[in-house]
């Protein structure tokens, strides 16, 4: 063959072309070659880009984008590109190992890491600490806990409140608690039961009469919180446990996944008043909650068996009905709870077992929601949940973020109202869709 | 309004400081007196800044504003001078120190635990005890500390959180035996999955037992994975609930809290006779709420026991609470409080931490200190005609503000005071000179630690000495590996007096 053409060489005007090789047409190019200028072009427009809009805006872009970004050195030279593309992935991980927590996560960078929880900004009541501290260490876990949780230590940071001066309580209250608010999200995001609570909260408060002396207005509110739990919570779940065990009949075998407190206590509750069922509970990673829902069913006296969640296939069969908790239930029927649900209720609707979702009004969520891609959140790394003895070493049972490996674990997924049944909720069992229609769930009547 | 800002800020604390300073008995003779002025351990400078700088900027870093800072008697007031000093209330703004006295004398030989029953009614949260000797690495937060504590007492009922640091092993040539016996190793057992102190030997374990480490199975059979170590040292830095301090009031036979009260509050989680004997008082029934409820929906959290044996006959009733209870706070049932003590194992790959309580490690932290910054001459012109042109300061001393040095004079790998008069040709290697020492011409010194006021004569050498403050060594004189006190002169009853020649006896001290 001919030699290729070789377009002319411009002199070296700058260190850009200090270790170019002489531009040859595409064509001439190697597969290798031409991924290597690609890939040179892209970091040249990633540099151009990276200083003003740190977010990535295409797939393509996000590659050469991360590794700009998240290290905060002066942009390379072009110069350089070459021998970086070819480094690719390692670069990313030379860079991103040092710094492990700021991994560039492809697909869900935009609902962002897990990070530790930041110094406190303002004067947070010691109670909100705690409580911060344990969202972000997994120790209370769950919609009703979190909420149950978020308003009792409100009860605490509301009676040691003091209004100041010149304002009066119902105006300057909710100011106090906003960065005690702002600190609990920093630790875990805010869940849609904490969130309608707090709304509920701030409704009370901004409602409270103004003549009231101080710790009259306190303990009112106080009042109001209690009120609030005992009635939309446990009255609820209450409420539910009777709904629900009306689902469950002798020699039943039950499905349910992970673990939902509300589902625990219809199954207790089904059990004490004398139907004989046995339960199969079906558990993921990396949280493993349906371990602890067995030992407090086996505790109990019911039978009880237990899968991992890749095994449903071979089990579903023998399943009658399959009930499971939610973490939030929106507009338009869809359930969001922990990740895996879906999978069960796709599995349940296969084979047309009734898919049950147990779930209080005060989880409604008064938008819609079409996928889990939209608003999620990880779980952080590491296998610092499950207590149980093991015979082997942890470390070489869980996966760990390595140089070429990152392990993404999204804790919700959503679950389309076409798979779900009924839902068990305190003012009756009713279809997904008309969740909407429920004056209690939308706040109007109380 | 600074006015209305301050009424809305709560004043509940969470935590309140302690930090213990004691007499530095294994510290002697750098902590005798200096003629009839004390010269209290706290103050004892590690690289040119006070010992009690070092926890108190840890403290001032951990957001706790209560300190409670306890001394003896005689040193109340030079450490009240400190602390009402420019430099000390510069460097911590935000600490509200209450300075407190014990009434003890080095014979009387009272414990830490004494010292804490007669300030407990001035303690009425959760509180930390920190010794004064205790220098942290700036990688290691107290913080994590106090956030461990929090997230385990309120989860699973633990009373207290102690830390452990791994501490270097010295070299051989650099451990003087005269100075006194290292700490003999001390073994530890703990749990590293869930962070938990287990068992530590006490000294009359270590009598009785001679070459066996006991532990009863009811520890193996809660913490199967345990793990055994004697490479920790403790650092006496303990995060406990109010409620322990009741205990102690208990337990009034024990007297020290390393060696005595920190075991014996291990043994209470594993211990079924011991729990239901002071349960009652380390987990009071109180008013306060708690996040039970919460904990008893949280799906990551089971009330059920571990293990069989630690439980009642099970019902269906202790199961069911979760359904049934009104919001009230349950009365906490035994099985669900843990006693646990949390323990927190810095490595010494984190960084370097030590507790400068004997000569060897003052002298070892000091010089970690001069690995940390390196000299320059100082910048004040004043300073800066002090020290001769001739004289040869490497880079990794330190020397302090005033301190004349003069010419041929080389100083390597040392601390040097304030206000120090050094002569010509002096050689000074790895030393810990204090304040207003004079050196005169061509002394030599070699890994000493001389006290405040020292005078070491002309053409003296010393190697691996410790000088009590105000000692006077005469010229040509010759020490090694010894710990010169002034009680070895017969005569003086004024400081420092250029008059009494009459100190050509010099003993041996022994520890």
């Amino acid at each position: 063959m001919a030699p290729p053409p070789a377009l002319p060489v411009h002199p070296p005007s700058g260190p850009h072309h200090d270790s170019k090789p002489p531009k040859k047409s595409q064509k001439e190019m190697t597969k290798a070659e031409r991924k290597e200028l690609q890939e040179r072009q892209r970091a040249a427009k990633a540099e151009a880009k990276a200083s003003s809009q740190p977010s990535s805006s295409t797939p393509a872009q996000k590659k050469s984008n991360k590794p700009a970004e998240i290290v905060p050195r002066p942009p390379p030279t072009p110069g350089r590109a070459p021998r970086e593309a070819t480094r690719g992935a390692a670069a990313v991980a030379h860079e991103t190992a040092a710094g492990a927590n700021e991994r560039g996560l492809r697909i869900f960078s935009h609902f962002g890491l897990p990070k530790a929880v930041s110094a406190p900004k303002g004067d947070i009541h010691p109670v909100t600490l705690r409580l911060a501290l344990q969202f972000s260490e997994f120790k209370i876990v769950g919609a009703n806990a979190r909420c149950i949780a978020t308003l009792i230590a409100f009860k605490t940071v509301i009676q040691d409140y003091v209004t100041p001066q010149n304002t009066t309580l119902s105006r300057h209250l909710m100011t106090h608690l906003s960065p005690q608010i702002s600190h609990l999200v920093a630790a875990r995001p805010m869940s849609v039961t904490m969130g309608n609570a707090i709304r509920q909260l701030k409704l009370e408060i901004s409602g409270s009469d103004i003549d009231l002396p101080e710790q009259d207005a306190k303990d009112l509110l106080c009042a109001k919180i209690d009120q609030y739990l005992s009635e939309r919570v446990l009255a609820a779940d209450g409420i539910i446990e009777e709904n629900g065990q009306k689902k469950i009949k002798d020699g039943d075998v039950i499905l349910t996944y992970a673990r939902s407190s509300v589902v625990e206590k219809v199954l207790l509750a089904a059990h004490e008043s004398g139907r004989r069922f046995s339960v199969i509970v079906v558990d993921s990673r990396p949280l493993l909650e349906g371990k602890r829902l067995l030992s407090v069913l086996s505790h109990a006296g019911i039978k009880c068996k237990y899968i991992l969640l890749p095994s449903i296939g071979s089990i579903i069969t023998e399943v009658s009905t399959v009930i499971v908790g939610a973490h939030s239930i929106h507009t338009n029927g869809a359930v969001y709870s922990r990740a895996g649900t879906a999978l069960v209720a796709m599995m349940a609707k296969q084979h047309s077992i009734p898919f049950i979702v147990c779930c209080e009004t005060y989880k409604f969520s008064e938008g819609v929601q079409l996928d889990s891609f939209t608003k999620n959140e990880l779980a952080p790394p590491g296998d610092r949940i499950a207590t149980f003895p093991l015979t082997k070493p942890r470390e070489s049972l869980t996966l760990a973020n390595s140089p070429h490996l990152e392990v993404l674990n999204p804790l919700y997924d959503l679950t389309p109202p076409t798979s779900i049944t009924a839902v068990v909720t305190e003012v009756g069992i009713v279809p997904p869709n008309s969740i909407s229609s429920i004056p209690v769930a939308l706040g109007r009547l109380l | 309004m600074d006015f209305d800002e301050s009424s809305v800020k709560v004043a509940t604390q969470e935590f309140v400081a302690v930090v213990l300073a004691g007499f530095g008995t294994n510290l002697i003779p750098l902590t005798s007196n200096h003629g009839d002025e004390p010269c209290p351990k706290a103050l004892l400078p590690i690289a040119n800044r006070p010992m009690l700088d070092y926890p108190l900027s840890w403290l001032e870093g951990s957001r706790i504003r209560d300190v409670l800072l306890i001394c003896p008697a005689p040193q109340k007031a030079a450490i009240s001078h400190y602390l009402h000093s420019d430099s000390s209330a510069s460097s911590f703004p935000s600490l509200r120190i209450d300075l407190q006295i014990y009434d003890e004398t080095v014979e009387s030989g009272q414990g830490t635990c004494d010292v804490l029953r007669q300030i407990a009614n001035r303690i009425k949260q959760d509180f930390v005890v920190i010794p004064c000797d205790f220098v942290p690495p700036p990688s290691f937060n107290l913080t994590a500390v106090l956030d461990k504590f929090r997230t385990e007492s309120t989860y699973d009922g633990s009373i207290a959180t102690a830390c452990f640091f791994e501490a270097p092993k010295p070299d051989k040539n650099t451990v003087t035996e005269e100075w006194g016996m290292l700490p003999p190793p001390l073994p530890i057992v703990w749990d590293n999955k869930t962070g938990t102190l287990l068992h530590v030997d006490t000294p009359d374990d270590f009598d009785q037992h001679n070459e066996d480490l006991q532990l009863t199975m009811s520890l193996l059979t809660s913490y199967p994975r345990a793990m055994l170590s004697t490479s920790f040292q403790d650092a006496h830095v303990y995060v406990c609930r109010r409620s322990v301090l009741d205990a102690l009031q208990e337990k009034s036979d024990i007297e020290s809290l390393r060696e005595e009260f920190i075991p014996w509050l291990c043994e209470i989680q594993y211990s079924t006779s011991k729990r239901a004997k002071y349960g009652a008082i380390l987990n009071p029934p109180s008013n306060a709420t708690t996040q039970n409820l919460a904990l008893q929906h949280s799906t990551l959290h089971t009330t059920l026991p571990k293990h069989p044996h630690h439980l009642a006959p099970p019902s269906t009733e202790d199961v069911r609470t979760a359904a049934s209870s009104p919001l009230d706070p349950e009365p906490a049932e035994f099985h669900d409080v843990s006693f646990r003590v949390g323990i927190i194992l810095h490595r010494a790959t984190q960084g370097f931490a030590a507790r400068a309580n004997t000569l060897q490690t003052y002298l070892d932290v000091n010089r970690h200190c001069l690995t940390q910054t390196t000299y320059s001459l100082p910048t004040d012109s004043e300073s800066r005609a002090l020290i001769d042109t001739k004289a040869q300061i490497s880079s990794d001393s330190m020397v302090g503000h005033t301190t004349k040095v003069g010419e041929r004079t080389s100083i390597k790998k040392s601390v040097i005071g304030k206000h120090c008069i050094i002569g010509k040709m002096v050689k000074v290697v790895g030393c810990v000179v204090l304040d207003h020492c004079v050196i005169a011409d061509g002394a030599k010194l070699d890994g000493c630690i001389l006290g405040k006021n020292t005078k070491i004569g002309a053409k003296a050498e010393l190697s691996k000495c410790v000088t009590q403050a105000g000692y006077e060594v005469e010229g040509g004189e010759s020490f090694k590996n010894e710990k010169l006190d002034v009680s070895d002169w017969t005569v003086p009853d004024d400081t420092s007096e250029e008059d009494d020649n009459a100190q050509s006896d010099v003993g041996d001290d022994s520890a």
